[in-house]
């Protein structure tokens, strides 16, 4: 029965061009085409090409997908995900979709295609990363070297990953948000809004903290996700942090997990009466 | 008999506004079971509360006996409620796909449905472009492409064209008849639900105001018409309150048949010139009318005479 709901509702976003594009593409698309216009500036209009710099083409990619949910990229992931979660209500759908599966596995379906997308669009950013380096090596006349950092794929994996785990605790939030809000605007301002705050109260706590850190730090996905992204890369620069990376992870899991069961819970109980 | 949809004491309140009151009713499964009532009397309400939609204030909703809301009694039932939507950006094809994917229907007639609706010709086109009497015949289809044992339809051809409302109400009569499908139709068309329904059940203020066969309901309610050449207050004088003016030389006497002779002496005996009486036939418009303007609704009426 679930499996129905994720079947549907990935046919039904692979007909939705419009959120495929912005939610999905455009980011790591307009990623790759400032990365390689850059380089065109810098060969053509400067004319400094940095010959003797070589080019790390993993470490442009864990720098491209360490941003995959950063302010930018959530503003065009939440666009995507309130396109399928919050969207039955705009269109007055759910009454089409209610009777024919439990809004538990409806919810759930969603929240499931989201987290697919998000992958894929994820996985877009490392491909099209990838490429923009080999291309600005080109450009630039600068060597290739497969990492600076001696970083390898399984790191790549990692970061991919922590940066999915990080933006699903976003999709999980604009489940709740959708339900409550009945609106897909309201998901995106919402979501793009909760994940600011986020940023600014993690730099700001961070400047205030040594050593390991506080509670206040440790719910913050934001924080979460860039603690786990040093302790793969470069747990050398943590010091006492690193020994949080364990609880850091719990705590983006548990966000995503509550969330979701409150937005199916809320949602269950909703009145559908004017969707 | 099977009981298809079953409410027991349903009320539903929004705010101030009691869309359902203290309502029951079980309607059998087989046939077409027709809902009548002004706006806001609480047909969609019904049905949203029965489609797991709604939840009730109180009381309770049942399917085949299953809880309202239940998925596995719901896989038995097709439904339009309300002027069907759709997204935008999926053509009649492919929102028939989606719902036969999210309801685990394998080998549907997509293809069939569309072509006995009457919209094949447009199944490849977005429905933002649908006319509201395409988007009608979608959710028809939609309704009827899973198979089900029971389909709730409100208002189903509203928007539609005479033509096609002929060949909606053909294709109702001929799934309940031939296919033994139990349709559920809530329309303020009466010829359509005279036409199409076997039993109704008209709704007023959240209760029922009246329930039976068409034929039970209309039965008994015929009015005897007396036209004369007398000046109708003289007919009236003797009728009293069982008499009704209905135009400028007539007047409907509300009397049982038995009673007709009676009548005309009296009116006779008094100097009335009756130049024809002849019995007008009540019909199902009549009878909601006048069921809506004076009767307390039958729920209300049996609780105080409990009381």
């Amino acid at each position: 029965m679930l499996a129905d709901a994720i079947a549907a509702e990935r046919f039904r976003l692979l007909r939705d061009r419009s959120a495929l594009f912005w939610g999905f593409c455009f980011a790591p698309i307009v990623g790759f085409l400032l990365s390689v216009g850059g380089d065109l500036f810098l060969r053509n209009v400067i004319k400094k090409p940095m010959p003797g710099v070589t080019v790390g083409l993993v470490d442009q990619v864990i720098k491209a997908l360490s941003g995959g949910a950063s302010t930018f990229g959530a503003l065009f992931l939440m666009i995507g995900a309130a396109a399928v979660l919050a969207s039955d209500y705009r269109w007055e759908t759910w009454r089409l979709l209610t009777p024919r599966n439990t809004r538990q596995n409806l919810l759930l379906a969603k929240l499931v295609v989201v987290g697919e997308a998000v992958f894929w669009s994820l996985l877009l950013t490392a491909v099209l990363s990838a490429f923009a380096a080999v291309i600005g090596s080109l450009i630039g006349g600068r060597a290739l070297a497969f990492s600076m950092f001696d970083r390898n794929l399984f790191d790549v994996v990692g970061v991919l990953a922590i940066t999915w785990l990080e933006a699903m605790t976003l999709a999980a939030l604009a489940a709740c948000v959708g339900v409550l809000s009945r609106s897909t605007m309201g998901v995106v301002i919402a979501c793009l809004g909760v994940r600011f705050v986020q940023t600014v109260l993690a730099s700001s706590l961070r400047l205030m903290e040594q050593g390991q850190p506080s509670w206040k730090l440790l719910v913050l996905p934001v924080f979460d996700a860039d603690l786990l992204r040093a302790t793969l890369l470069d747990p050398s620069q943590l010091g006492a942090a690193s020994g949080s990376a364990g609880a850091a992870l719990a705590v983006l899991a548990v966000w995503v997990a509550v969330l979701a069961t409150a937005a199916v819970f809320l949602f269950r109980r909703q009145d559908l009466t004017k969707e | 008999m099977s009981i298809a949809l079953e409410a027991e004491r349903l009320t539903k309140t929004y705010g101030a506004v009691r869309a359902l009151d203290d309502f029951s009713i079980a309607i059998p499964a087989g046939g077409v079971f027709g809902v009548l009532g002004p706006n806001g009397a609480g047909k969609s309400t019904l049905f949203r509360i029965a489609l797991g939609l709604v939840r009730p204030t109180s009381g309770s909703a049942s399917l085949f006996g299953a809880p309202a809301g239940d998925i596995r009694a719901l896989r038995k039932v097709g439904a339009m409620i309300e002027t069907p939507r759709y997204p935008a950006y999926l053509t009649a094809r492919d929102t028939l796909t989606m719902l036969a994917l999210e309801s685990g229907t394998k080998n549907a007639d997509i293809g069939g449905w569309l072509e006995r609706v009457g919209i094949a010709h447009a199944a490849d086109r977005a429905t933002s472009g649908f006319s509201v009497g395409m988007k009608q015949r979608l959710g028809l289809a939609a309704a009827f492409f899973t198979k089900p044992e029971l389909v709730i339809l409100d208002e189903p051809t509203s928007g539609m064209d005479p033509a096609g409302i002929q060949e909606i109400r053909a294709l109702i009569v001929d799934l309940a008849q031939r296919e033994g499908v139990t349709v559920i139709l809530a329309s303020h068309q009466l010829d359509e639900v005279k036409r199409v329904c076997d039993r109704v059940a008209i709704l007023s203020k959240g209760k029922i105001a009246a329930e039976g066969s068409v034929d039970a309901l209309t039965a008994g309610d015929a009015r005897l018409r007396i036209t004369a050449a007398s000046p109708i207050a003289q007919v009236l004088a003797v009728l009293g309150a069982k008499g009704a003016a209905d135009g400028p030389d007539a007047v409907l006497a509300d009397i049982r048949r038995g009673e007709a002779p009676a009548l005309i002496r009296s009116l006779v005996e008094a100097g009335v010139e009756i130049t024809e009486a002849r019995w007008r036939e009540a019909d199902l418009e009549g009878v909601y009318l006048r069921t809506l303007e004076t009767a307390q609704p039958l729920a209300q009426s049996s609780s105080e005479g409990a009381a």
